[in-house]
């Protein structure tokens, strides 16, 4: 089964005559036997989930990659963090995905207004399955915990992604504009509520 | 280029131990010296989430099945785990705020607690020491106050980031680095244009992007990679001898002169520190164009209408 695993701010992903999915363009290096091919604007999913993606701007753009050997993938020399999945799900801004595994499933998820503002996308990917998924972040990610009780408030631009029970809301106020200044394009904040991990990365911008 | 003696990056900025502190490196490992690539330049940030006893653990209880950790790191933090005061990692800092504390705008990443934003602007009409603290009006609205109880989260472009304690000193720091600090502390506007002193007792938190060195006076620094100073007077401008020479004549008769950006540097005398970043990259800073723009108060107004005539000259050479 495919290894992915973080090496500063490369991914060194260990295939073994199977398949992952890596951000097209991101491959840096490739030891041993390995094939590369667009998986076009897919992006899993299927048809219903291209549409949906279409539909919500929430652009990726996946290879496959399969063989026998070792490819190194690496993003604008950004941190690599690999999240393991043992059948939940993580659910991440898509800019942020460098690679997974190929038992993983991704979907678009509809996140309402917050996506309009922030300029990330109307909607969020969800990764679900067992399997393996790299991150990128600029710095590294810091995974945050939210308890009933503990509400956790994030900057959308600081935002990479999150798993567990949690609901977002957004956030408008008069504190958080006064923030961020008026016009400088983040009205809006983020607030976590439930049970879960929240990752943020370290530049807000 | 002269360091002072052993004086390795967070060691002490001279031999005398000075009051504003050394960064605070906090996240329990020994930086590195000046040779090195800044940290997270191929080398993951040494320490980062170096677990506090007892919070090792992925920690359960929420619901669906035992979620693993988010990351290599192994551990996960919430506002018992976070640092107070603190640096989380070297480019993220935890300030536990009870009560006031400035910030810059966009600072913050996130946070715990129950914790409002006032823009400064507003909320020195509420509360009068405010405006005492905050004397710069240039850079007022960059600022906001944050007030109440909670863990807050601030990073800067994914910079490094220190805290310096202030011990009845002066430090003066680039505008676009200094990220929050205490209301002990006094902010003015430097002579220097794009630069703020701090005063008083407190702390700070400013970026950098990689380790800050420190240099004793007499020293000249390049504009863009002067992070700050303390205790010595302000810079004088040094223009490189060559360059003098090859445009006296086209000073004399009135052009600007053209800049490649190494003949202008900041000639520092006298005692203290002087802090420097390993990068020259800037950002674009909104205060400075009010700064001059006020500054041209001084013009009179035959004088302001040919600034202008050669300000639109030089924005049409360089589209």
């Amino acid at each position: 089964m495919a290894q992915l695993t973080a090496h500063k701010r490369v991914l060194h992903a260990d295939l073994q005559g199977d398949r992952i999915r890596a951000a097209s363009g991101s491959m840096v290096a490739v030891e041993g036997n390995v094939d590369f091919k667009s998986a076009g604007m897919g992006g899993g999913g299927g048809m219903r989930a291209a549409l949906k993606r279409a539909v919500a701007g929430e652009s990726i753009s996946l290879m496959d990659c399969t063989g026998h050997g070792r490819v190194y993938l690496a993003l604008d020399a950004m941190d690599v963090l690999v999240v393991d999945l043992a059948g939940d799900t993580l659910t991440v801004e898509s800019e942020h995905i460098l690679a997974h595994t190929e038992q993983l499933r991704l979907d678009v998820q509809f996140a309402g207004l917050r996506g309009v503002t922030s300029g990330q996308g109307l909607a969020t990917t969800t990764v679900t399955g067992h399997g393996q998924v790299a991150l990128v972040s600029e710095g590294p990610v810091m995974a945050l915990e939210v308890a009933p009780g503990q509400d956790l408030v994030v900057d959308p631009d600081a935002y990479v992604g999150s798993r567990g029970q949690l609901s977002m809301n957004l956030v408008s106020g008069v504190s958080w504009k006064s923030l961020v200044g008026e016009g400088s394009g983040e009205p809006f904040s983020l607030r976590f509520t439930g049970h879960g991990l929240v990752l943020v990365q370290s530049s807000e911008r | 280029m002269t360091y002072p003696p052993g004086n390795p990056y967070g060691g002490q900025p001279g031999p005398g131990g000075n009051p504003y502190g050394q960064p605070q490196p906090g996240y329990g490992q020994p930086p590195p010296g000046y040779g090195q690539p800044p940290p997270g330049y191929g080398q993951p940030p040494p320490g980062y989430g170096q677990p506090p006893p007892g919070h090792g653990q992925p920690q359960p209880g929420y619901g669906g099945p035992p979620q693993p950790a988010a990351g290599p790191t192994g551990t996960t933090l919430n506002p018992q785990t976070l640092p107070d005061d603190d640096n989380v990692n070297p480019y993220v800092f935890c300030v536990s705020l009870s009560g006031d504390w400035f910030m810059s705008k966009g600072a913050m990443l996130a946070y715990y607690g129950n914790v409002r934003f006032e823009a400064v602007t507003e909320y020195s009409s509420v509360q009068g020491w405010v405006a005492a603290r905050f004397s710069s009006p240039v850079y007022v609205q960059d600022w906001v106050v944050a007030t109440g109880h909670g863990k807050v989260l601030i990073g800067d472009r994914g910079f490094d980031l220190n805290a310096y304690d202030l011990d009845d000193g002066n430090l003066t720091i680039k505008a676009n680095n200094l990220c929050a600090f205490s209301p002990q502390l006094e902010l003015k506007q430097s002579i220097v244009p794009g630069f703020v002193t701090l005063i008083g007792t407190g702390k700070f938190i400013a970026s950098s992007n990689g380790p800050v060195i420190f240099v004793e006076p007499p020293f000249r620094a390049d504009p863009e990679a002067l992070l700050g100073w303390a205790d010595c007077p302000s810079p004088s401008v040094h223009h490189d001898a060559q360059w003098m020479t090859q445009n006296i004549r086209a000073m004399v008769s009135g052009a600007l002169g053209r800049a490649s950006g190494e003949e202008r540097q900041y000639d520092f005398t006298g005692t203290g520190t002087i802090l420097l970043q390993s990068s020259e990259v800037a950002r674009e800073d909104p205060a400075v164009l009010r700064l001059v723009e006020s500054q041209t108060q001084l013009l009179t107004p035959s004088q302001a209408g040919s600034l202008g005539q050669r300000l639109v000259a030089r924005a049409q050479q360089q589209h």
